[in-house]
């Protein structure tokens, strides 16, 4: 189990934590499967979106 | 046909709802499980166990019940919301926490998104469990 997640990188783990909690979201507040399917791969999607955008957001104040 | 709802019926949704709220506190998915909604249980107990295992994986930090700090205090509250994940955080993890790490401090967000994430699906469980939900 270290093995698997103990050298994740900071993006790895970013994927990771959008997938579960993208399908976790979707089956809180969807239905029926159609539903759920859209509604994960839109929530990963912003997930993605919102962390990518902050980071480079935070760019200049890195350096 | 109109239906009657009693006081006593009323009274049985009502501990239904709170035995699978407890259910899936301690169990991830559990409580879903006792009210026959078989595919939520299966995903709430694999993406919160995936997600409370990776954070002891990655060696993340787990918040333990004598904290002073404010911050520490909702660190654990959001722990202990994954259950028997945190109860079982020292056998799971022998080497215990190593935050010095970013690894590790990635690993102590995943562990309290987990029991956060928990706590939303206790809260449904007990919902479904009073009749709040019709399907």
């Amino acid at each position: 189990m270290t093995g698997l997640f103990g050298n994740l990188t900071h993006f790895g783990a970013l994927v990771f934590f959008a997938i579960v909690v993208s399908i976790s979201f979707a089956f809180l507040s969807k239905r029926t499967n159609v539903e759920r399917a859209n509604y994960t791969l839109l929530a990963f999607l912003a997930f993605m979106l919102v962390a990518i955008g902050i980071g480079w957001l935070m760019l200049p104040f890195s350096r | 046909m109109e239906e009657i709802i009693t006081s006593e019926t009323a009274k049985g949704n009502q501990a239904k709802g709170i035995a699978a709220a407890v259910a899936g506190w301690i169990v991830p998915g559990l409580g879903h499980l006792m009210l026959r909604r078989w595919s939520k249980a299966s995903v709430y107990f694999l993406c919160i166990g995936a997600l409370a295992c990776a954070g002891l994986a990655m060696r993340g930090g787990v918040f333990g019940a004598g904290a002073e700090d404010l911050f520490d205090r909702l660190g654990f509250f959001a722990d202990l919301g994954s259950g028997m994940f945190y109860f079982l955080a020292h056998q799971l993890q022998p080497a215990g926490p190593d935050v010095a790490h970013a690894t590790g401090d990635y690993g102590t967000r995943l562990f309290a998104a987990a029991g956060m994430l928990n706590l939303l699906t206790v809260l449904e469980a007990y919902d479904i469990g009073r009749g709040g939900e019709t399907k």
